[in-house]
């Protein structure tokens, strides 16, 4: 036969399978889109300058590396609803005198067609979408942008090279379909019922154990740092664990509940029971992967909303006062004549303000030993939860910069801490005791600590020869990674951002004219960087978010309408053997309510399982606000719930016109 | 009394968009006495499947009413009439219409669990009905997992679980070979000798021989009917093909 025959059969029959057809070339296009926009986000070198370090093209990576995953499976099972409704139509051929081979041919230039289709479209979506964003987060963070436009023709073939493998791949597996089956079971394969499933233990007990590591992991987990890497090992443990869960661990726990005769034969149980057997098997990995969908859309989204409305906040933790001046190591005496030449600056320029702090500090790493901080050169990464930072100050500073009338003796200490506890009515330092006095409420701000992940403890000392002592005794056992006292001065200004940012830019000249070295770190400078990085990040949640709602809804849609072919018969069968209509519709509604608000359920219990480890990792980016993320959690599920509900709510209208007919 | 009251049946279908009228029973009436095998035969179109939808309660009638013990269906409520089906009537259809998703004990359960019966007297009531269906080694497998004979069996025996008052079979044999057939079929002569009244819709001639009246419709009506009486299978099978032929020839009237 003519090759344009095979051609133009291709087409006619992608044409007439239009209802089932085009849902999957919409999904095939969108997959590819998010592909793409995740790649060639991934390869952007703007996205690296705007954070100023390869973290963000990092997590991009891992997300296309995920994707790229989800694409697979996700395709794979779309595909699989449509060969499943077109099998007949196979048969019909094949009984026509069409030859397996000949099917076959067909087969492979419908998938070339749709590859085609797919990869064009989702490409140029893609590179459209790209481009939409980078127009949006300009309007987000208002004028300069750090996304250029960028068309990564790098990414445009990694997109290409996975997806023509994709499409072979589910090519070779029609193929293989055809070949193992005969017409006749190709004529009536849309309505042989399908096997029972058998019950796999062993992967229902592997679901549960997985999963529970993957909680574990993510509950347990305390060091920000080292949460980064357990995070994906957390991911995928979870992931694999859903799947597991929902497809043998479903079964299983249906089966067993089978067998229980005296709750099997109730009316009600009865129906749903076994209904659900059988519904599980068929939508086992689609519930899976709308489980899994929902909860990385309610993380990323939550977690990046809060740091965007955390923002403020992060910047004040960071930023303590208007313009923080930090000097290089001085003696104990601090840098007097650092300070002047500011204060003169001040003065000269009119930069009005209130509150000013002065102090000097010393802050240095130490392994913590319950109440007892051990110093040590030996420090290796592997130990970095236990690494806690020392911040001393002088009594005096403390009461000048905090507006306070302490007071202290000799071997008495203040102390605060930012992140641990400390319950020990004493601490020991280097062979030395410390009596503790009283623990403080608040602290003189420091930006380079609350940049610092580790948790720090804030002591203040009686004098300065009591801190002179511990920086001879640090730096003899440090030596090079020793701490050095430094001195601080900060204050609030009274001046629009252009204003606060002339005056720092000003101070930083006159400081070097002054052959003064120190860094001058200005709020509002910093707040134009922390929009971009956060708006950055929230942008990324919401844009990645609204792509895995849309896989979501494709899915739904399929299910719901797959059921649908699937419960047509089923529902008359009830009917007739003495079933009513509103009892057969009632049951079936359950079922389908049951088997979609599962995904949805799992997905709150992973969302709240994850809760720990997420907010470790929030602290990286200074979001201290735990009782914010909650917030947002919560309001970012209850939305997402909503929309799942209206989703359903639509697609089920498909679902009964298709049962009813 | 009657068991069963056929009075001036009439169904017209409409099209969707009101045009075109098709009317598949005309006028049809019968009765059918308790603990009688009655046979309903026609050609393709001729209303029989209609007839037994409007006898089984899943479709009413343009006018006329169905009486079943001296009541009337239509008079029963929307709600009930679910209950009033599993309890009053039994179905075997020619595509058997098991689920595949319970097994085959449990498709034989279903109206009683639907009635919300105790589990013990569900195992009560079937053993005797298995045991004489032949069906005892089945009761585990699941309907992909039989014959279309065993499947027919398990479907009579759903249908008499229920002790109901009529059992009606629509072209019981459609779907079966001619062993699975014969065997079907001296089931219902059993069960019909055991009191159980039996309503068939058929075009299968040899299966219409097994009743003990034959009713032949013909363009909605019912056109003749005719008694076994003390014939044989052979004799009424016969009967009823020259009835059949006289039925086709259109030489009927008159006869």
């Amino acid at each position: 036969m003519k090759r344009s025959f095979y051609l133009k059969l291709a087409s006619d029959n992608m044409r007439k399978n239009g209802k089932t057809y085009t849902p999957y070339l919409v999904t095939c296009i969108l997959t590819v889109a998010i592909y793409y926009i995740v790649k060639s986000l991934s390869l952007n070198p703007g996205l690296g300058n705007m954070v100023g370090s390869t973290y963000l093209n990092e997590t991009m990576f891992l997300g296309s590396c995920v994707i790229g995953i989800f694409a697979f499976i996700f395709l794979f099972y779309t595909n699989s609803f449509l060969m499943k409704r077109r099998k007949k139509e196979f048969g019909v051929f094949n009984i026509l005198g069409m030859e397996k081979k000949h099917i076959s041919r067909v087969l492979a230039w419908e998938s070339v067609y749709t590859a085609l289709i797919s990869l064009v479209l989702g490409l140029g979506l893609g590179i459209a979408l790209d481009k939409a964003m980078y127009l949006v987060i300009n309007k987000v963070l208002g004028g300069e942008s750090p996304f250029g436009f960028f068309l990564s023709f790098e990414a445009i073939r990694g997109t290409f090279a996975l997806f023509a493998v994709i499409f072979l791949l589910i090519c070779l597996r029609a193929v293989r379909q055809i070949h193992i089956t005969d017409p006749i079971a190709l004529l009536r394969a849309g309505n042989v019922g399908e096997k029972e499933p058998r019950t796999k233990w062993f992967l229902a007990l592997a679901g549960v154990l997985v999963l529970a590591g993957g909680y574990y992991i993510a509950l347990t987990v305390k060091n920000p740092i080292a949460s980064l890497v357990l995070f994906f090992v957390a991911v995928i443990l979870v992931i694999v664990g859903t799947y597991l869960l929902f497809t043998a661990g479903s079964i299983a726990l249906l089966k067993s509940l089978r067998k229980n005769k005296r709750y099997y034969y109730r009316t009600k149980h009865f129906v749903s029971v076994s209904g659900m057997i059988y519904r599980m098997k068929q939508n086992a990995v689609g519930l899976a992967n709308i489980c899994i969908l929902s909860t990385m859309v309610l993380v990323m989204v939550s977690s990046t909303t809060s740091l965007m409305v955390g923002m403020e906040g992060a910047i004040g933790q960071r930023y303590p006062a208007d313009v923080m001046v930090y000097f290089s190591p001085g003696g104990p005496e601090g840098n007097p004549e650092g300070v002047e030449a500011v204060r003169t600056l001040r003065r000269e320029l009119g930069a009005q303000g209130e509150r000013e702090t002065v102090y000097r500090y010393l802050a240095f790493p130490t392994l913590r030993d319950d109440d007892e901080f051990v110093v040590s050169k030996a420090y290796a990464l592997d130990v970095l939860d236990d690494i806690n930072n020392l911040f001393l100050i002088t009594l005096e500073d403390y009461n000048a910069s905090m507006g306070e009338q302490r007071t202290l003796e000799d071997g008495e200490i203040f102390l605060y801490s930012n992140r641990g506890d400390f319950d020990s009515p004493t601490l020991r330092l280097m062979d030395r005791e410390y009596r503790v006095k009283g623990r403080l409420d608040s602290f003189v701000g420091n930006g380079i600590v609350a940049a610092n992940i580790a948790s720090t403890y804030f002591i203040v000392v009686p004098d300065v020869d009591a801190l002179q002592e511990i920086y001879e005794e640090q730096k003899a056992i440090l030596e090079q990674y020793a701490g050095e006292i430094r001195q601080v001065y900060g204050f609030d200004m009274e001046a629009e951002r252009e204003e606060q940012n002339a005056f720092c830019n000003a101070l930083r000249e006159r400081l070097s004219q002054s052959q003064i070295s120190a860094s001058v770190e200005g709020k509002a400078e910093a707040r134009t960087s922390f929009l971009g990085v956060y708006g950055g990040f929230f942008f990324i949640g919401i844009f990645l978010g609204t792509l895995f709602v849309i896989a979501t809804v494709l899915i739904i849609y399929y299910k719901q309408i797959s059921e649908g072919y699937d419960d047509k018969n089923r529902f008359e069968v009830m009917q007739k053997v003495g079933m009513s209509r509103d009892e057969v519709k009632a049951s079936i509604h359950s079922q389908v309510l049951t088997v979609f608000f599962l995904p949805l359920m799992v997905a709150g219990i992973h969302v709240a399982a994850a809760f720990p480890m997420i907010s470790r990792l929030l602290e990286l980016f200074n979001m201290l606000d735990t009782r914010l993320y909650v917030a947002c959690t919560a309001i970012c599920f209850l939305v997402f719930a909503g929309m799942y509900v209206m989703i359903y709510g639509l697609t089920a209208k498909t679902y009964y016109r298709i049962v009813s007919r | 009394m009657a068991l069963l009251e056929a009075q001036s049946l009439k169904k017209i279908y409409t099209t969707r968009f009101g045009g075109n009228q098709v009317q598949a029973l005309a006028n049809v009436s019968f009765d059918l006495e308790e603990g009688e095998y009655v046979a309903i035969m026609g050609e393709s179109g001729s209303g029989k499947t209609t007839l037994l939808n409007i006898l089984a309660a899943l479709d009413k009638p343009t006018s006329g009413q169905v009486l079943l013990g001296g009541k009337s269906l239509s008079g029963i409520k929307e709600k009930e009439l679910a209950a009033f089906r599993r309890n009053n009537l039994g179905f075997v259809f020619q595509d058997f219409n098991l689920l595949d998703n319970f097994s085959v004990k449990d498709n034989i359960f279903l109206p009683l669990v639907l009635g919300g019966k105790e589990y013990r007297e569900m195992e009560e009531r079937l053993q005797p009905i298995a045991r004489k269906l032949g069906i005892q080694e089945l009761l585990e497998k699941y309907p992909y997992e039989i014959s279309g004979g065993q499947k027919q069996r398990v479907a009579v025996a759903r249908a008499l679980i229920t002790n109901p008052q009529l059992v009606l079979a629509d072209e019981p044999t459609g779907a079966l070979d001619s062993r699975a057939t014969d065997s079907l079929l001296r089931i219902f002569n059993e069960i019909n000798e055991d009191g159980q009244t039996v309503l068939m819709v058929t075009h299968s001639t040899k299966a219409a021989s097994h009743a003990g009246r034959v009713l032949f419709i013909k363009d909605g009506e019912v056109f003749h009917q005719i008694y076994k009486g003390n014939s044989t299978n052979e004799q009424f099978y016969q009967k009823i093909s020259d009835t059949l032929t006289l039925l086709a020839t259109g030489n009927m009237k008159g006869a």
